[in-house]
């Protein structure tokens, strides 16, 4: 048994629904945990093709207009998380962690490798060597393939958004961008090593490593 | 006493935070819980509350700089004080954190030139960082700079830059007998032979960033040039330097990864396929007579067929007669490997973009299942919707430029394939046939060939090749036996 105050997590399986819908579920944790009730939780799940701005995006990384994003058909966001635009699309598993770090020792940066720690684990899996690189949150293949990126939101300890594993997804749909305004770096995903791999078959790996890290 | 907020430690390791965006305004009042500031470090973004209830009195940092944990970036004045108290705090802010921000450059900002006794101003505008919102203090970077009033009096008495020197003092401040012992140190030195009179430091900055200190003026002690000299040099440098490139760029174009790896293959192609060339005129009536009698008995589930399925199918029966041409030459292995498979990449420009999908094994599928395979393709491509495999494996490409009206051109081979035909436009011109001045239909084939692959015999017999499927057609729809040719 363990005391009532020790964090806990709890995981929520969402499928694929829309960004905006999933921002209003993670709203309504969030409330909960600044309100001192809830329990932390992930959402996992998969938008549809999505682009997201963080507040540190820089202009140059999205050459196309909203309006082009969208008539190429994605839904365009700005949120309020760190780093540089994004994308989300189908065979990318997506998971916001909406936890009180306050209760997890007051320490982002622990908190950001420990995010990093549950997708090499996940990774390692299925036999896929990832790591971190010096300076560039986010989980690498090597210097230049990056298979998973974090960006998260933070208010009085509790956090927002979370990270993106690029599972089996359309690698083109990110060319609209320039993923976390890193040109040179180049998004890959889990089924260049292992293919025909699917989200549902990641997904428990996924949840045994956060329950290991977190839970 | 006025509450003086300073950058957030969210971490053991966080050293630094960048203030994304201010929420308050300077003279706003702030409630406890309200959020003042953006604050962004690594990859996470945080919304910084007030804790403190009160009005805006300063806000000590420009959005987008980088600043320091436990640095001033505001002060908030508590209900009920007056300007007094905001003033003792103003001395108590800029004296308990020394540890200075570094503000990003705004182009506005001017520099002002730093003043003898106060060398502690903060670096002047560096160009904006490319990479990234974050400045890297240069190597002289003395903004955390501290030294005693006796110290500071000697220094500007002698013209000495204290960023030089290194302080005993307690916290590093410089004391007067640094100062002492620096003068000395210089009194000391060797006249520099080639007349260039500087300190030792500023002689070893210069170095280390390749200036030549011929250029910069010296302000230290006897004229000599400080490292503060060659840090006002290099900025006044850089100034011009991005002056210059706004008068010579409107703006920047940022590239696709694919379009990057393309640049990557074509310049890879050119520096190390030794090209050459090859062309042909081929008269295409008997081509276009067939495509048109063909797609005039069109039947619903067979596609209408086009110049590129006629020229991909003559492409890969030739390419199965001349198996050394659908081959790669292997530099580290010094042999010439032979493809298993052919594999016609079709050059497609969507949206200005320049993809190749891949039509696969060629050999053995008619002239409809090509058609219907490269239609599939070019679909995908419009769409956007290429997977990778898409547009791996090519062993050969076709490029058309015929519906643009060029007449004829030479494609850059695609590395690791050893050759790209190029084909120009399809239209009836004046032509010699036995002796007699005629309209006939005519294209002009380019062929783009690596020399250590093929030779310029081998290649002609296979651009040959190409020519006499296409002048006599019925052999490209032989194997179709839903129709008869």
């Amino acid at each position: 048994m363990q005391p009532s105050s020790a964090p806990r997590v709890e995981i929520r399986r969402l499928g694929e629904i829309p960004f905006a819908q999933a921002l209003e579920a993670q709203n309504e944790l969030r409330e909960d945990r600044l309100a001192g009730t809830g329990t932390d939780t992930v959402l996992l799940l998969e938008h549809p093709d999505t682009i997201t701005f963080g507040r540190g995006s820089r202009p140059e990384n999205a050459p196309l207009s909203d309006f082009e994003l969208r008539s190429a058909g994605y839904e365009v966001f700005r949120i309020q998380r760190g780093g540089d635009v994004t994308y989300h699309g189908p065979g990318q598993i997506v998971g916001y962690p909406i936890f009180n770090l306050a209760q997890r020792g007051r320490d982002l940066h622990r908190y950001l490798r420990a995010l990093e720690s549950v997708l090499i684990e996940t990774l390692a899996a299925f036999g896929i060597p990832a790591r971190r690189r010096e300076g560039y949150t986010g989980v690498w293949i090597d210097e230049r393939r990056k298979i998973a990126s974090i960006g998260i939101g933070l208010r009085r300890w509790v956090t927002l958004h979370g990270f993106a594993l690029n599972v089996c997804c359309d690698l083109e749909r990110f060319d609209a961008v320039v993923p976390c305004g890193l040109a040179e770096a180049q998004m890959t995903n889990m089924c260049e090593f292992s293919a025909s791999l699917d989200v549902s078959e990641v997904l428990p790996h996924l949840e045994a490593a956060l329950y290991k890290e977190f839970g | 006493m006025p509450k003086v907020i300073r950058m957030p430690k969210l971490s053991d390791t966080m050293e630094e935070g960048t203030l994304l965006a201010w929420r308050k305004g300077v003279g706003d009042p702030i409630q406890r819980g309200e959020i003042l500031a953006d604050v962004e470090t690594d990859k996470a973004d945080m919304e910084f509350e007030s804790y403190t209830e009160g009005t805006i009195e300063e806000l000590s940092v420009e959005p987008g700089s980088v600043v320091d944990v436990g640095a001033t970036i505001a002060i908030i004045r508590l209900p009920g004080e007056t300007d007094a108290d905001v003033a003792a705090a103003g001395v108590e802010s800029s004296t308990a954190a020394p540890t200075a921000a570094v503000p990003l450059p705004m182009p506005q900002a001017p520099t002002e030139p730093a003043a003898p006794a106060s060398p502690a101003a903060p670096p002047p505008g560096l160009p904006p960082a490319v990479e990234g919102p974050r400045v890297t203090p240069l190597s002289f970077d003395d903004g955390r700079l501290r030294a005693t009033p006796a110290a500071r009096r000697r220094s500007e008495e002698r013209s000495v830059d204290l960023s030089e020197l290194e302080g005993s003092g307690p916290v590093g401040a410089i004391l007067l007998s640094d100062v002492e012992a620096y003068l000395r140190e210089l009194e000391a030195q060797a006249p520099e032979a080639d007349g260039v009179r500087a300190t030792p430091v500023a002689f070893r900055v210069a170095s280390d960033l390749g200036i030549d200190l011929e250029a910069v003026k010296g302000s230290g002690p006897a004229g000599r040039i400080t490292k503060s000299d060659v840090k006002a040099f290099l900025d006044g440098e850089r100034r011009l330097s991005v002056e210059r490139e706004d008068e010579l760029f409107t703006g920047v174009l940022q590239l696709s990864q694919k379009r990057k790896a393309l640049i990557r293959n074509m310049v890879r192609s050119k520096a190390e396929a030794p090209h050459f060339y090859v062309q042909m005129e081929v008269r295409a009536d008997a081509l276009r007579q067939l495509r048109d009698r063909v797609n005039a008995e069109a039947e619903k589930e067979r596609p209408r067929l086009t110049y590129t399925h006629l020229i991909i199918k003559a492409s890969a029966l030739a390419l199965e007669k001349f198996p050394d041409a659908n081959a790669t030459y292997r530099p580290e292995e010094r042999d010439v490997a032979l493809f298993g498979q052919i594999n016609v990449g079709l050059a497609v420009d969507v949206n200005d973009e320049l993809v190749a999908p891949t039509v696969k094994g060629c050999q053995g599928k008619n002239i409809f299942q090509l058609a219907e395979e490269a239609n599939q393709l070019i679909q995908r491509a419009r769409m956007r919707k290429l997977q990778p495999s898409d547009y791996a494996d090519g062993t050969f490409t076709i490029s058309n430029l015929g519906m643009f009206g060029v007449d004829r051109f030479y494609a850059i081979i695609t590395p690791p394939q050893s050759s790209i035909l190029s084909v120009g436009s399809i239209l009836p011109r004046a032509i010699v046939v036995d002796d007699e001045l005629v309209i006939g239909t005519v294209t002009t084939l380019g062929l783009s060939v690596d020399h250590r692959v093929l030779d310029g015999v081998k290649a002609a017999q296979f651009l040959g090749e190409i020519r006499r499927l296409l002048e006599n057609p019925e052999e490209l729809t032989r194997d179709a036996t839903e129709f008869g040719a």
